[in-house]
C-alpha cells in the first residue's frame, strides 16, 4: 500500500512541477494535461497507439527489472535493443522469401539471441573481468549504436537509391500481424503481456526467480550455498538482454517497417525508469509502461494544441522518477524507524 | 575517593523496549570499574549514552560535578570521555599515524611531524609501544586494540571506555593490557570495562551488574565471587551444559591432510594442515581470530578451494567438490556471521530454511516451488526450535540474532548427517539461547556425528569438546583431550606454542 | 597517408588537440574523483555536464560574458548535484539509480529549455568561444609551447586543478578526513565529526567540476549547445577516475590517453585516410572496455563506495 501512496504524491508533485514549467513556457497547464489526457485515450485509436507506444517499454522494463532485481546494474537495455533489432534483421533478412509463420518466429529467435549474446557479453566481462556492469553496458550501448549506424550509412544494409541511415520496407509477410483492425496495435502488445506473466510466474515461483531475488538480498549466502553465482550472473545478463532484444525486433516489425536508429534510440533509459516506477515486478512495470506509453502518445498532440515541445515529455518522466524515488524513500524512512529495536 | 563520573537514574528507551532503566552509579578516578551483564542487558546502551551516540530520556550525567549534555561524541570527547569499541575502527588502509590524527585539529594543513611528537609523549607515558607507519591492515589484532587505545588518549579521554576488550585477544596479550589499564589507572585514568567475561570482571575494582535494563548492584570485586557475580547477571544460579565424558569412537569422518591455501596477497591462511574429525566426537578449535579458523571450516563445507593437500569425508575425497555436493553428503555448516554468510535477509524463513536446497524435487512441483510443503517444513522448524517469529513469512532480517541463528541451525542440523561444523555459534547470544545451542550441538554429537567446533570462548570449549585442537598461523599446533586443557594452556599454544614445548 | 601524420607539425597539432579536448572531461574526473573518495558513486556526471553545458552556452549568449557563462554552469551543477546528495546521502536512495534519474533529468530539462528558447532548431544562436591564451616566453619553446601554453584559459586551471586536488587530498586536513569516510566514515563520526556534512560537501564540489567542465563544451570549444551533446564524456569520465585508481595524477595521464585517440581520430580523418567514422567514434568506449579489462590490482577502490553510512 505503501506504494500506491508513493505513486500518488509523486504523481500529484509531478504535476504541480510541470505546470510550473508550463506556466514559464508560456503555456496554460489545464489546457496541457486536457491535451496531453485527450492525446493518450481521448479515442479508440488514441488508446491503441499508446498501447502501441507502450510495448517496447514493457519489454524494455522486464529486462532491466530482472536484471536489478538481481543487483545487477543493466544499463545496457538501449544497446540490446538495438542487437536484438540488428540480429533479428539479418536473420530475417537472410532467410528470403517465406510465409509470415516461418518469418515470425524467425524474428523473434535473432532478437532474443542478438540482445541476450550483448547482455551476456557484459556477464562475461563482469564474471571474467571484473568490469564493473554499469560502465560495461553504458560503453557496449555506444558502440552497438555506432555500429548500426555503419551498417546503415552506404553500407551493406542501406536502402538502396535512399540518402537516409535506413534499411528498405520489410516484406509483408514480415510484418507482425495487427491485433486491432485501423489501428496500429500489433502483435508485439501481446507478446509483451505475455513475457510479463511468464517472467512473474519465474521470478515469484521458480528455483531460478528464487536464487534471482536471493542473489540481490545477499549474494554472499548463496556462495555459502555453493550456487555458482558467476553463472547465475551471466544468466540473468542473456535473458535480461534478450528480453530487451525483443523490443528491438518489435518496433522494426511492428511499427516501423524497416530498421533505422531513430525510433529505437531512448527505449532501452526509459525501461529503466519503468522498472524503478514498476518496483521491479512485472505487474508494475506493465501498468508503469501503459502510462508511460500515454504521456509519449499524448504529448504530440499537447504540442499541437498549446506549443509545449514535445521534449518535455522527457523532462516530465525524469520529473516523475525522481519524486517517487524521493516519496519511496519517506515512506520507508517511516517503516524503518518502526523496525528499529536495540 | 573522587568521583569522576556520576550517571543518575538514567534511562533510555527504544520502542516497546526499555534499554535503560533508572541506572545510577559513579566512576572515582583512578577506577577501574567493570559493568557486567550478559548481551541485551543494556550495557552497550549506556555506553553509547554516556558517548553521546544516544541521548537519554531521562536522568543526568556529570563529569567532575559538572552537569553534561552529549549531543554527539564530539561533546563527550570535549567532556573526557574516550571509547574503545569492540569491533574496532580503523581505517584500514591508513597508517597508524593518520588513523590516530584523522578527525583531531583545525585549519588547512595536515601536520603530521606536530602530531607525530605528541603521540610519542603520550606512548612514553603510559609505557605503549605503536609503530606510527605501520599501515592499519597489516596490524595484528593486538596491535590495532592499543592504536584504538592511543586514539582515545591523543582525544584527551581521562575516563576511558572499553567495550569487551579481551573478546579477542589471547590470555597473554589479555594480562598485557590489563597491565597497561593499571598503569593508566595510577596516572588516575578512570577506566569503564564493558563485559560478560568472568576473567576480565574479577581483576576490575568494583562491578556494577546489569540486568535487562537495571542496574542489580554495585559492589567491589574482592568483596564477591564469581558465581555470585553470575547469579546477579543472569538472575538464576547457573547450570552450564557440559558434555558428560564418552569413549569416543575413533572412526575418521573427515580427515584434512596437508592443506594449504594462499589468500590473495599470497599469506599462507593454511599452511600443512592436518586434521581428523571422528563420528560422535565433539573436537573443539581454539585460536585467535584470522589464524584460518574460518578457511579451514570453509575448505572442508567446500565453499573455498585448498590449493595443495587434500580433504576426505569417509574415505572419498571432497577437495575438488563443491559445496552444494558436500551438503549432499551429510555435512552442515553453521557460519560465523549470521546475516551475512547464513541468511537472505529479505526471504522469509520458509524461504531460507531450503537455502541452498531450493532446486531439489523435494521442495518443488513441478518446475516451480511448493510453497505449501515450505510453508509446512517451516512451521514445524519454528515448532521444534522455538523461533520466536510472526510466522513462516517473517522475513528473517526482523527475527533476533537468536532466533536467526535457530533458523540456521533448523536447515543445517537436518542436513548434518555425518558431520557439523560450527563457526563461533554463540557469539553475541545471551544466555538462555547459548544454552540451547550448545544442548544441540551435543544432541548431534551423541547422533553420531563428527562436530568440529570453533569457538573464542575458551571455557565453553573446555565444557563441550572431547578434544580441542589449536590452530595457529595455519596449522594445527597440538591436539590435547579435555582433561589436560586448560585456560593458560590453551592460551599458550594459540600464541604459537606447540605442544612439545607446553607440559 | 599514414606516414602523413608523422609530421612533426601534425604530431604538434594532435597533441594541442589533446590537451583541449581532455579539458571537460579533467574537470568531471577530478570532481568525481574527490566525490568517490568520499564514498558516493555519482552517476549522474552527464546529465550534470549537459546541464553545465546548457547554462553556460544560454548565460554567455544572454549576457555576452564567458565569465558569466562558467559561473551559471557551475551553478547549475552545484545544483543538481545538491539534489543528488539530498536524495543519496539524508534520504539514502540508492546512489546508481539516482545518478541515472539525474541523467535523464539533465538530458530531458536541457533539451526542453533549448526547444522552448529556440523553436527553430536551425537558428540557435552562437556565441564567441573563448580565444587561446598565450604565456608570453614559454609559448616559445619549440613544440612543447604550442602544446601546453597557448591553449583557453580554461584548459590552464584544468591542469593546475590536478596538483591543487592532490594537495588537497593528501596533504590537507580535510582531505584525510573525506579519504576516511570513503573507506570507514565510522571512524571518523565516532571522533564526533559529520560525516554527512563532508560528503555533501564533495558531492557539491563535484557537481561544480561536471558544470564547468560542461561548460567547457560549449563556451570553450562548439559555439552551439546541441541535444545530448555531451556523448558519453561523462561516462568515460568515471571510466577515467577508475582507470586512474582514483589518484589525481594518474587520471590526468588517463584523461589525456582517452583524449589523444579522440584528437588523433580527428586528425586521421583530416589526412584522408578512409576509415569510417563511426569505428573511430566508437573507439574511446572499447578502450574504456579494454582499460577497465585489464586495470593493475594497485588503486583500490574506496571500500564504502556507492554505500550509504548510517550511524547504529
Amino acid at each position: 500500500m505503501a506504494w500506491a501512496g508513493a505513486i500518488a504524491v509523486a504523481a500529484l508533485a509531478a504535476v504541480a512541477c510541470c505546470s510550473l514549467l508550463f506556466l514559464a513556457a508560456g503555456a496554460d497547464p489545464i489546457a496541457a494535461f486536457a491535451a496531453l489526457a485527450k492525446g493518450s485515450f481521448g479515442s479508440a485509436r488514441a488508446i491503441a497507439d499508446t498501447l502501441v507506444k507502450a510495448t517496447p517499454l514493457i519489454l524494455t522494463g522486464l529486462a532491466t527489472a530482472l536484471a536489478f532485481r538481481a543487483r545487477l546494474w543493466n544499463i545496457g537495455a538501449e544497446g540490446q535493443v538495438f542487437a536484438g533489432a540488428m540480429f533479428a534483421y539479418w536473420c530475417q533478412s537472410s532467410l528470403g522469401p517465406a510465409p509470415a509463420i516461418v518469418q515470425i518466429p524467425v524474428i523473434v529467435l535473432g532478437a532474443v539471441l542478438g540482445g541476450g549474446l550483448l547482455g551476456g557479453l557484459a556477464g562475461v566481462l563482469k564474471t571474467r573481468f571484473k568490469v564493473d556492469e554499469v560502465m560495461a553496458t553504458v560503453m557496449l550501448n555506444y558502440i552497438v549504436i555506432y555500429v548500426l549506424s555503419l551498417l546503415l550509412q552506404q553500407g551493406p544494409w542501406t536502402e538502396s537509391g535512399g540518402f537516409f541511415e535506413q534499411t528498405a520496407l520489410v516484406p509483408a509477410a514480415s510484418k507482425l500481424p495487427i491485433l486491432w483492425e485501423k489501428t496500429r496495435l500489433h502483435l508485439g502488445f501481446l507478446l509483451a503481456l505475455f513475457v510479463a506473466a511468464i517472467l512473474q510466474v519465474i521470478i515469484q515461483r521458480s528455483p531460478l526467480g528464487y536464487e534471482i531475488r536471493a542473489a540481490g538480498s545477499n549474494l554472499r549466502a548463496l556462495e555459502f550455498q555453493g550456487v555458482n553465482v558467476s553463472r547465475l550472473v551471466i544468466v540473468v545478463f542473456l535473458l535480461s538482454g534478450a528480453i530487451a532484444g525483443l523490443a528491438g525486433a518489435f518496433e522494426v516489425y511492428g511499427v516501423q517497417y524497416r530498421l533505422k536508429s531513430g525510433t529505437l534510440s531512448g527505449i532501452g533509459y526509459t525501461g529503466i525508469i519503468i522498472a524503478i516506477l514498476g518496483q521491479l515486478s512485472p505487474r508494475g512495470v506493465v501498468v508503469a509502461a501503459v502510462l508511460f506509453g500515454a504521456l509519449l502518445n499524448g504529448a504530440t498532440l499537447m504540442q499541437i494544441k498549446t506549443g509545449v515541445p514535445s521534449a518535455l515529455i522527457y523532462a516530465i518522466e525524469a520529473i516523475i522518477l525522481m519524486f517517487f524515488l524521493i516519496a519511496w524513500a519517506f515512506s520507508q524512512f517511516r517503516l524503518r524507524r518502526i523496525d528499529h529495536v536495540v | 575517593m573522587t568521583v569522576r563520573l556520576s550517571v543518575k537514574n538514567l534511562s533510555k528507551r527504544f520502542g516497546p523496549v526499555q534499554a535503560n532503566d533508572d541506572v545510577s552509579l559513579d566512576v572515582a578516578a583512578g577506577e577501574l570499574h567493570c559493568l557486567l551483564g550478559e548481551n541485551g542487558a543494556g550495557k552497550s546502551t549506556l555506553s553509547a549514552c554516556l558517548y553521546g551516540l544516544y541521548r537519554p530520556d531521562g536522568g543526568r550525567i556529570l563529569v567532575e560535578g559538572a552537569e553534561q549534555v552529549f549531543r554527539s561524541p564530539a561533546d563527550a570527547i570535549a567532556a573526557g570521555i574516550g571509547m574503545v569499541h569492540q569491533h574496532f575502527v580503523l581505517v584500514p588502509t591508513f597508517t597508524v599515524l593518520e588513523n590516530i590524527v584523522v578527525g583531531t585539529g583545525v585549519g588547512v594543513k595536515l601536520d603530521l611531524a606536530e602530531a607525530r611528537k605528541r603521540v610519542r609523549a603520550l606512548c612514553e607515558r603510559h609505557g605503549l609501544e605503536i609503530a606510527l607507519d605501520a599501515v592499519a591492515e597489516d596490524l595484528s589484532v593486538g596491535e590495532q586494540q592499543w592504536v584504538e587505545i592511543v586514539k582515545a588518549l591523543y582525544l584527551g579521554a581521562r575516563i576511558l571506555i572499553l567495550d569487551e576488550p579481551t573478546a579477542v585477544l589471547t590470555p597473554q596479550e589479555s594480562d598485557r593490557l590489563f597491565a597497561l589499564l593499571s598503569r593508566m589507572k595510577a596516572d588516575g585514568l578512570s577506566i569503564i570495562l564493558i563485559s560478560h567475561k568472568m576473567n576480565e570482571v574479577m581483576r576490575s575494582d568494583r562491578v556494577s551488574v546489569l540486568r535487562r535494563g537495571r542496574l542489580v548492584g554495585t559492589i567491589m570485586t574482592s568483596a564477591v565471587t564469581r558465581d555470585e557475580l553470575t547469579c546477579m547477571m543472569i538472575g538464576r544460579a547457573l547450570q552450564p551444559v557440559e558434555a558428560k565424558p564418552r569413549i569416543a569412537s575413533n572412526v575418521p569422518v573427515v580427515q584434512v591432510r596437508d592443506a594449504t591455501l594462499q589468500d590473495l596477497r599470497g599469506v599462507r591462511v593454511l599452511d600443512g594442515l592436518s586434521l581428523e574429525l571422528n563420528a560422535g566426537e565433539v573436537l573443539g578449535l581454539a585460536g585467535i581470530a584470522g589464524n584460518g579458523q574460518r578457511e579451514l571450516i570453509e575448505a572442508i563445507a567446500g565453499i573455498r578451494r585448498i590449493d595443495g593437500g587434500d580433504i576426505l569425508l569417509d574415505g572419498r575425497s571432497i577437495g575438488g567438490s563443491t559445496a552444494r555436493d558436500i551438503a549432499r553428503l551429510g555435512v552442515g555448516h553453521v557460519p560465523e556471521d549470521r546475516f551475512k554468510d547464513g541468511l537472505v535477509p529479505d526471504f522469509s524463513i520458509a524461504e531460507n530454511v531450503i537455502l541452498g536446497q531450493h532446486w531439489d524435487a523435494a521442495w518443488r512441483r513441478g518446475p516451480l516451488l511448493d510453497g505449501e510443503r515450505m510453508a509446512h517444513h517451516a512451521n514445524a522448524s519454528i515448532a521444534e526450535f522455538s523461533i520466536v517469529a510472526t510466522g513462516p513469512d517473517a522475513p528473517v532480517r526482523k527475527l533476533s540474532g537468536g532466533n536467526a541463528q535457530k533458523v540456521i541451525l533448523a536447515r543445517e542440523l537436518a542436513k548434518a548427517t555425518r558431520c557439523l561444523l560450527c563457526n563461533q555459534p554463540t557469539r553475541g547470544l545471551d544466555v538462555g539461547v547459548i544454552d540451547y545451542v550448545h544442548n544441540e550441538i551435543l544432541r548431534k554429537r551423541d547422533e553420531g556425528v563428527a562436530v568440529l567446533l570453533a569457538s573464542e570462548e575458551l571455557e565453553d570449549l573446555i565444557a563441550l569438546s572431547d578434544r580441542i585442537a589449536v590452530i595457529f598461523r595455519g596449522r594445527i599446533m597440538g591436539v590435547i583431550p579435555r582433561g589436560s586443557a586448560d585456560v593458560a594452556r590453551l592460551g599458550r599454544m594459540m600464541a604459537g606454542a606447540s605442544t612439545k614445548d607446553v607440559a | 597517408m599514414w606516414s602523413d601524420l608523422l609530421e612533426a607539425g601534425i604530431i604538434v597539432s594532435v597533441l594541442a588537440a589533446t590537451v583541449r579536448i581532455a579539458t571537460p572531461i579533467l574537470f568531471a574526473a577530478l570532481g568525481e574523483v574527490v566525490a568517490e573518495r568520499a564514498g558516493v558513486y555519482n552517476m549522474g556526471i552527464e546529465g550534470m555536464m549537459l546541464m553545465g553545458a546548457f547554462a553556460g552556452w544560454y548565460a554567455n549568449y544572454a549576457s555576452g560574458s564567458p565569465v558569466i557563462g562558467f559561473g551559471a554552469a557551475m551553478l547549475a551543477g552545484v545544483l543538481m548535484s545538491l539534489l543528488f546528495a539530498v536524495m543519496v546521502i539524508t534520504l539514502e536512495i540508492e546512489q546508481i539509480v539516482t545518478g541515472l534519474a539525474l541523467n535523464l533529468l539533465g538530458s530531458g530539462l536541457s533539451t526542453y529549455w533549448l526547444r522552448s528558447a529556440f523553436s527553430d532548431m536551425n537558428n540557435v544562436p552562437g556565441i564567441t568561444i573563448l580565444q587561446d591564451v598565450r604565456i608570453p616566453l614559454l609559448a616559445d619553446i619549440p613544440y612543447v609551447g604550442q602544446i601546453l601554453f597557448d591553449q583557453r584559459v580554461v584548459c590552464y586551471v584544468a591542469l593546475l586543478a590536478v596538483p591543487m586536488i592532490w594537495l588537497f587530498l593528501f596533504r590537507s586536513r580535510l582531505g584525510l578526513e573525506i579519504r576516511c569516510i570513503g573507506e570507514n566514515p565510522k571512524a571518523l563520526d565516532i571522533k564526533g565529526r559529520s560525516v554527512a556534512a563532508r560528503q555533501y560537501a564533495a558531492v557539491l564540489f563535484g557537481g561544480l567540476m561536471a558544470g564547468l567542465g560542461g561548460a567547457c563544451l560549449t563556451i570553450a570549444a562548439t559555439a552551439h549547445f546541441v541535444p545530448d551533446m555531451v556523448n558519453g564524456r561523462g561516462w568515460l569520465a568515471i571510466v577515467i577516475v577508475i582507470a586512474g585508481g582514483w589518484n589525481p595524477w594518474r587520471v590526468l595521464i588517463a584523461a589525456l590517453v582517452f583524449s589523444f585517440l579522440d584528437a588523433l581520430q580527428l586528425q586521421i580523418q583530416g589526412v584522408g585516410i578512409h576509415i569510417p567514422y563511426q569505428i573511430l567514434l566508437a573507439m574511446p568506449y572499447a578502450v574504456a572496455i579494454l582499460a577497465l579489462m585489464f586495470r593493475r590490482k594497485a588503486g583500490r577502490a574506496p571500500a564504502m563506495l556507492g554505500l550509504s553510512y548510517r550511524r547504529e
